[in-house]
C-alpha cells in the first residue's frame, strides 16, 4: 500500500506543508502580534524579529489602556468571565435537563419519543434569529433582557440538542441485561439510573459537556441581540473592544488570544470525542 | 380479602408511575424547548404584518404582502443570490479541501494524528474571533496578507473593504474555519472503511485513481453526504464571520439572509419584513435539514451498528 | 413459590413470539426450557422477571399477579447467558448486589457475599473487576449474583452457554445440588438436551411460539411428542424413516429394507397412513447373518464418541442410518453388516402433522393398570 514513488512522496510533502501553513498561520501570526507593541506591529515590512512584551496581556488583565487620547478603561476581563459563567452554567443546566431527558430517549421508549427527540434535534437547524428577534421583545415584557438567566435559557438551543443526542449514543451502548440485572437484584429505577447508568455513561457526559461548553463559549449571536455590554461575552466584548480601542492592535491580539485559549485547551483534552460530538453523535472517532 | 386487595392495588401505582417515567424525565427538557417554541410562533404572526417599531400607529395585519412585495424587491433577490453563492461556493471548496487533507492524512500514525488534531483548532475557534484575526491579518496598514499581495504586485488590494473581493474574503474566512470539520468527519469515514475490498484491489493492480473512484468515493458517500448537508444548512444562514467582519457590507455585497434580517430588525426596525424574510430562510432550512436527519439516522445506525 | 403462567402472549412489533402459553412450576421445583434459539425461551424468562411488558395473559407467583409489579419487587434471582456483570465494580460489588438492595449492614454482606463465593470457588477473585475475569469465572460471579439474595425464585438463561466444554461439565455435575441446597423454585433455559435431562425435574420442550410438550426428562426422552422433539433430544440424532404400516399375518408390520418388523397391535389405526419410524440409534443392534428379520446394511464408517461408538451405515434403499453401542462392545467394522431394531423401542409419528402416534392398547393397558 505504502507509496515509494519519491515525486509522489515530495507531493504529498508539499500538500501537507501548504495545508498547516493556511490553517496554522493565523493563529501563530496573532499569537506573535500579541506580544508586540504597535511601533513593531506597524512595521513595513513586518518581521518576525521583535523584542516580545508582556503588556498588551498586562493592559487587558488591569483593564487600563494606555491611549494617546489618555487612559481607556477596558472590560475585557468581565467579558472573559461573562463567557466562563454563561458557558459553564448553561452547560450544567443542560445537562440537568438534558442527561435525564436522554435516558428516556435511550431506554424507555414511549409514544412519541423519536417525534420529540427530532423536534429537539430540528432547533440545532432553525436560524437562530427567527426566534432571537422576538424573544428581543418578550424578554423586554419579562423582565430578562440583558440577564445572565434569560441568556443561559436561549444558550439551551445549542446546548441541549447536544448533549441530548451524544448521551443518549451512550446509554445506549450500555447492554440492557446489565441494567435489568441491578433491577432483579432488588433496586428501584432511579437506584439503577445512579448506579448503573450513570457511571458507565460518565465518558460520554463528560465528552458532551466539554464540546457543549466549547459551543457555548463560541456562541456570538444570542449575546449580540439579547445581552448588553456588561453580559456580553468574548465574542461579542471583542468585537466591541476593536471599535472602542480603535488601533490598539496589540491588545486585540492579545484579546483574541486569551478568548481562543480556553477552547483550544478543551478541544486538546477531549480530542478522542470531538468527532462523535461534531457529528452530533453520528460517527464514532 | 385485605391481602387480595392490596395486592390489587399496589400494582395500578406502579403502573401509573412506569408510564408516566419517560415522560417526567423528559419534561424539563421539553419545557425549556417549548419557550423557545412561543417566539417562533411570534415570528411567523410578525412575518404576516405590517410591523415598524419606528410608526407602531402603523401596524396591522396584511397577511402575505410581505412576501408577496419580495418578488418586485431586488434586495431581496440580492440576499438569496448572495446566501446562495455563499453557501455553494464555501461547502464547494471545503469539501474538496476537506476530502484531500482527508485521504493525506488517511494513514494512522503519530504525525497524520498530531496534524489532524492541530488542524482543528481553526474549528475551535468563535467564528466571530476568526474574522476578527483575518481583518487584523488583511488590514490595509500593517496585516501581513495586505502585504504579501502587494509583494505579488496587488498594491493596495483591499480584501473585505472592496466590493469586488468581500465575497472572497469572507468565504476564505469560512473556509478556514470550517473545513476541518468537513476533514475530521472524511477522516474518520475513511478509517472505518472495511479493508478487503482495497487489498483485494491492490492485490489485483488495480490503478490507484480507479480504486479512489469506484471504490474509496462511493463507501464514503454516506459522510460525505451527511458533511455536505450539515455544512450547507450552516453555511446558508451564516451570521457571525460576516456581521464581524463587514456588518454586510461593502453596500449589500454581503447581506445575506440572517445580516440582512438583523439590520432590518435593528437599523430600519422593520419587524415584518425581517421576519419574513427569516420564514423563508427557515422554509429552506427546514427543508435541507429534513433530508439531513434522514441521511444522518442511516449513517448513525450503520455505525453503532458496526461498533 | 409457585409461578403460573396463564395464557402468555407477546409479539415485538409484528414479530409473535410467544403465543398463548401457560405453564405451572411448582415450589422447588427445577423446570427446564428447553428449545432451540429463537423459541421465545428468553422472552419468558424475561416476562417472569418483569422486565418485559406482556402482552396478554397473567402472571402469578405464589398466587399473587405481577401485573404491574416491578422487577425488584418480584424476590427474583436471575442469571444472564452473556453475564450481564457490572463492569464498573468488582465481583464482591456484583454479588452484593441484592444485598445492598436489602439494606443489610456491611458486616453481613462481607460475611455472605463470602460464604456465596466460597460455595462457587470464586472466593480468590472478589476484588477483580468483570474484565479481569476468565470466562468460568464471570460465569460463576453471575450465578453468585443471582444466588446471594436467596430469592425464592431463580432464572437462569442459558448460564453455561458461554463457557468451555470442560466446565460446562463440571457445572452441569454442580449446579443440580446446589439448586437443590437452594430450595429455590427454578426456572432454566437451556439450548442443551443433555443440560435439560441433567438439571431439570421436569422439561418443557418450546418450539416455533409455545410450548409442544412438558414431562420428566425420562417422559420426554422416552415419548417425545412429535418428530421435532424427538430430533432435539439424543446425541447421535435419532433414525428418521419415512414407512406406511400394513397389515400382517401378524398384526401390524412395518417393511424396513423388504424386512417385516411387527409392531404393537395398537397401531392398527395407522395402517396405510403415512408416517415416519423413529428408530434411536440405541435401539439398533447388530445380529449375525441369517438372524430373523435381519436388516442388511453396509457400513460407511465408524465414530467412538465418549461412552459409546456410533456406526454410520447405508441401507439397501441407499438410506443413512446411525447405529449406537456401548464403548468396547464388539461389532463388525466394515463390508456388510445385518442390524435388527428392538419393536418395544419403535417411535411412530404421523408424517403430515409430525405428532407423535401411540399405540392403543397399550394406552388403555396403562389407563387399567
Amino acid at each position: 500500500m505504502e507509496s515509494v514513488n519519491p515525486i509522489e512522496r515530495a507531493l504529498r510533502g508539499i500538500a501537507i506543508t501548504l495545508v498547516i501553513l493556511f490553517f496554522m498561520f493565523p493563529i501563530f501570526w496573532i499569537i506573535l502580534m500579541s506580544f508586540q507593541t504597535n511601533e513593531t506591529i506597524l512595521r513595513m515590512p513586518p518581521s518576525m524579529v521583535f523584542t516580545p512584551t508582556l503588556e498588551n496581556y498586562m493592559a487587558l488583565i488591569t483593564g487600563k489602556l494606555e491611549t494617546s487620547a489618555g487612559i481607556l478603561e477596558i472590560a475585557f476581563m468581565k467579558n472573559l468571565f461573562n463567557s466562563f459563567f454563561l458557558s459553564t452554567a448553561s452547560v450544567a443546566i443542560g445537562l440537568v435537563l438534558g442527561v435525564p431527558a436522554a435516558y428516556a430517549f435511550a431506554r424507555l421508549k414511549f409514544k412519541g419519543s423519536e417525534d420529540i427527540a427530532f423536534t429537539l434535534l430540528s432547533f440545532r437547524f432553525a436560524p437562530p434569529l427567527l426566534v432571537l428577534l422576538p424573544l428581543t421583545i418578550y424578554f423586554q415584557q419579562l423582565g430578562l433582557a440583558n440577564t445572565y438567566g434569560g441568556l443561559i435559557w436561549v444558550y439551551q438551543l445549542i446546548v441541549l440538542p447536544l448533549i441530548l443526542w451524544i448521551v443518549r449514543g451512550y446509554f445506549e451502548d450500555i447492554p440492557a441485561d446489565v441494567e435489568y440485572a441491578y433491577r432483579i437484584a432488588g433496586h428501584s429505577w432511579g437506584a439503577t439510573f445512579r448506579k448503573i447508568a450513570l457511571p458507565l455513561a460518565g465518558p460520554g457526559i463528560a465528552a458532551a459537556a466539554l464540546l457543549a461548553f466549547i459551543f457555548a463559549w463560541n456562541n456570538f449571536v444570542f449575546a449580540l441581540v439579547l445581552a448588553s455590554a456588561d453580559k456580553q461575552p468574548v465574542t461579542v466584548g471583542a468585537l466591541a473592544f476593536v471599535t472602542a480601542s480603535g488601533i490598539q492592535y496589540g491588545q486585540i491580539a492579545a484579546g483574541i488570544v486569551l478568548s481562543i485559549a480556553p477552547t483550544f485547551a478543551l478541544a486538546l483534552y477531549a480530542q478522542r470525542y470531538l468527532v462523535e460530538g461534531l457529528s452530533l453523535g453520528a460517527v464514532k472517532g | 380479602m385485605s391481602d387480595a386487595t392490596i395486592s390489587a392495588q399496589r400494582p395500578r401505582r406502579f403502573k401509573v408511575s412506569r408510564r408516566m417515567l419517560p415522560y417526567l424525565l423528559s419534561l424539563p427538557a421539553l419545557l425549556t424547548c417549548i419557550g423557545i417554541l412561543v417566539p417562533f410562533v411570534t415570528a411567523i404572526w410578525y412575518s404576516l404584518q405590517r410591523y415598524r417599531m419606528s410608526q407602531p400607529w402603523n401596524r396591522g395585519f396584511n397577511w402575505g404582502e410581505n412576501y408577496l412585495n419580495f418578488m418586485t424587491d431586488s434586495a431581496f433577490w440580492n440576499t438569496l443570490k448572495v446566501s446562495m453563492t455563499y453557501a455553494f461556493s464555501t461547502v464547494a471548496l471545503e469539501l474538496l479541501l476537506g476530502l484531500g487533507i482527508a485521504l493525506l492524512l488517511q494513514r494512522r500514525n503519530r504525525f497524520n494524528n498530531f496534524v489532524s488534531i492541530m488542524l482543528l483548532m481553526p474549528l475551535m475557534t468563535a467564528p466571530a474571533l476568526a474574522s476578527l484575526m483575518w481583518k487584523l491579518m488583511t488590514n490595509p496598514g500593517f496585516g501581513i496578507l495586505s502585504y504579501y499581495a502587494s509583494l505579488i504586485g496587488l498594491e493596495d488590494f483591499r480584501w473585505a473593504s472592496d466590493p469586488k473581493t468581500a465575497m472572497m474574503t469572507v468565504v476564505i474566512v469560512d473556509i478556514w474555519v470550517y473545513t476541518p470539520f468537513i476533514m475530521i468527519l472524511l477522516l474518520a469515514g475513511l478509517r472505518s472503511l472495511p479493508k478487503q475490498p482495497f487489498e483485494a484491489a491492490a492485490l489485483d493492480g488495480v490503478p490507484r485513481l480507479f480504486v479512489f473512484w469506484r471504490i474509496t468515493l462511493p463507501m464514503l458517500t454516506p459522510f460525505l453526504l451527511t458533511a455536505t448537508l450539515f455544512r450547507v444548512i450552516e453555511s446558508i444562514q451564516q451570521f457571525d464571520i460576516i456581521y464581524a467582519m463587514t456588518q454586510g457590507g461593502p453596500g449589500d455585497k454581503l447581506t445575506v439572509f440572517q445580516v440582512e434580517a438583523y439590520l432590518n430588525f435593528f437599523q430600519s426596525t422593520n419587524v415584518g419584513r425581517s421576519s419574513a424574510l427569516l420564514m423563508i430562510l427557515w422554509a429552506i432550512t427546514y427543508f435541507l435539514s429534513n433530508i439531513f436527519i434522514k441521511n444522518w439516522l442511516r449513517l448513525r445506525e450503520k455505525q453503532r451498528g458496526d461498533a | 413459590m409457585t409461578i403460573v403462567l396463564k395464557d402468555i402472549v407477546k409479539a415485538f412489533k409484528t414479530d409473535v413470539v410467544l403465543d398463548g402459553v401457560s405453564l405451572s412450576v411448582d415450589k422447588g421445583e427445577t423446570l427446564v426450557l428447553f428449545g432451540p434459539s429463537g423459541a421465545g425461551k428468553t422472552v419468558l424468562l424475561r416476562l417472569i422477571a418483569g422486565v418485559v411488558e406482556l402482552d396478554e395473559g397473567v402472571i402469578e407467583i405464589d398466587g399473587r399477579n405481577m401485573d404491574g409489579v416491578e422487577p425488584e419487587d418480584r424476590g427474583i434471582g436471575m442469571a444472564f447467558q452473556n453475564f450481564a456483570l457490572f463492569p464498573h465494580m468488582d465481583a464482591t460489588e456484583n454479588i452484593a448486589a441484592p444485598l445492598t438492595a436489602k439494606r443489610m449492614g456491611q458486616q453481613q454482606i462481607k460475611h455472605t457475599v463470602e460464604k456465596v463465593a466460597r460455595l462457587l470457588k470464586i472466593d480468590h477473585v472478589l476484588h477483580h473487576k468483570p474484565k479481569e475475569l476468565s470466562n468460568g469465572q464471570k460465569q460463576r460471579t453471575a450465578l453468585a449474583r443471582a444466588l446471594s439474595g436467596e430469592p425464592h425464585i431463580l432464572l437462569l438463561d442459558d448460564p453455561l452457554r458461554n463457557v468451555d466444554a470442560k466446565l460446562r461439565f463440571e457445572m452441569r455435575l454442580e449446579l443440580p445440588r446446589l439448586l437443590k441446597d437452594q430450595e429455590a423454585t427454578v426456572i432454566y433455559v437451556t439450548q442443551d438436551y443433555k443440560e435439560a435431562m441433567a438439571l431439570g425435574d421436569r422439561i418443557a420442550v418450546m418450539n416455533g411460539k409455545g410450548i409442544q410438550q412438558i414431562g420428566s426428562p425420562f417422559d420426554i426422552y422416552m415419548s417425545p411428542a412429535n418428530v421435532e422433539i424427538a430430533r432435539l433430544f439424543g446425541d447421535p440424532v435419532i433414525n428418521l424413516l419415512d414407512v406406511t404400516p400394513e397389515r400382517s399375518s401378524d398384526g401390524v408390520q412395518i417393511m424396513l429394507s423388504g424386512q417385516s418388523l411387527v409392531i404393537d397391535d395398537g397401531y392398527a389405526q395407522s395402517i396405510g397412513q403415512s408416517c415416519v419410524l423413529g428408530i434411536r440409534p440405541e435401539a439398533f443392534h447388530f445380529v449375525e447373518e441369517g438372524t430373523q428379520g435381519a436388516i442388511p446394511v453396509s457400513i460407511e464408517t465408524e465414530a467412538p464418541l465418549n461412552e459409546k461408538t456410533v456406526t454410520l451405515a447405508l441401507t439397501k434403499n441407499k438410506r443413512e442410518v446411525m447405529i449406537s453401542r456401548p464403548a468396547g462392545a464388539p461389532a463388525p467394522s466394515s463390508g456388510t453388516a445385518w442390524i435388527k431394531v428392538d419393536a418395544k423401542n419403535i417411535h411412530l409419528f404421523d408424517r403430515q402433522s409430525g405428532l407423535r402416534i401411540d399405540p392403543l392398547k397399550t394406552q388403555q393397558a396403562q389407563g387399567a393398570a
